[in-house]
């Protein structure tokens, strides 16, 4: 693959936004060890979305999950989440994303999102924009694996370019 | 320059990477070329991507495209379903 010759200009709080964590990996998230890696002493609030496997699918069984990443691409544009929070809530002390792929079990976490602020209001907000634009602009994808077969799961389409 | 042939990688993902049974793949293209005419190119060499049509999108260099962005020599195009995250 060739590396593609991006130029990227500094986000407005590259500053701060350089503490942030963007990662995509295979093995298990550490949950506890991602929250300890982004907590500081000015967080008075430390907000955690887990994702983790369902075992079920409108009624229809789930035996696990494959998750397929555009690996590049996706940390690109979970960086670029991390720069919409912090135009939206500047309180924002810390944005920490880890998504896996690869096969997962049912319960396992499937992506992580931790927001850190000095107050609560703004980590909780934070947080769940965080995961609502992951579903929307990240490059990953799950096929659901059932007793008898496997499906792609259909993603909504996004307005491309926003 | 007009006329010139280009050649550009292309990264399938997904039900679109399953249904054409290839992940990665060159295409040639005659300049002035865009995603679109790449994904015609493609479709062509794998028909089974036709139902992807509608949905499909697309990314250049690992930033998102729409169908009418140039493409360049040596570019990457990915092409891939709405994705399912999370």
């Amino acid at each position: 693959m060739t590396t593609p010759s991006l130029t990227v200009g500094l986000p407005p709080h590259a500053a701060i936004n350089c503490m942030d964590i963007f990662e995509i990996t295979r093995e298990p998230i550490d949950k506890l060890g991602l929250e300890k890696r982004l907590l500081t002493g000015a967080a008075g609030a430390v907000v955690t979305f887990d994702g983790v496997v369902r075992d079920n699918t409108k009624g229809r069984r789930v035996v696990s999950l494959q998750y397929e990443a555009y690996e590049p691409m996706a940390v690109k544009e979970m960086r670029r989440i991390g720069d919409e929070i912090r135009e939206r809530w500047p309180d924002v002390e810390r944005v920490g994303v880890i998504h896996r792929f690869g096969p997962l079990k049912i319960s396992e976490s499937s992506v992580v999102i931790v927001v850190t602020s000095p107050h609560r209001r703004v980590a909780f907000e934070a947080c769940r924009y965080a995961i609502d634009r992951l579903k929307q602009t990240v490059p990953i994808w799950k096929k659901e694996i059932f007793e008898d077969g496997e499906e792609w799961v259909e993603g909504q389409s996004p307005e491309v370019g926003q | 320059m007009n006329g010139d042939k280009i050649k550009i990688n292309a990264l399938l993902f997904g039900a679109c990477r399953e249904a054409a049974g290839v992940g990665e793949l060159s295409c040639d293209l005659t300049s002035p070329a865009d995603v679109a005419g790449a994904w015609n190119e493609i479709k062509t060499r794998f028909p089974n991507l036709e139902k992807f049509e509608r949905s499909a999108l697309f990314a250049v260099n690992e930033e998102h495209a729409r169908k009418d962005q140039p493409l360049e020599d040596g570019d990457t195009l990915a092409v891939f379903p709405p994705v399912s995250g999370g």
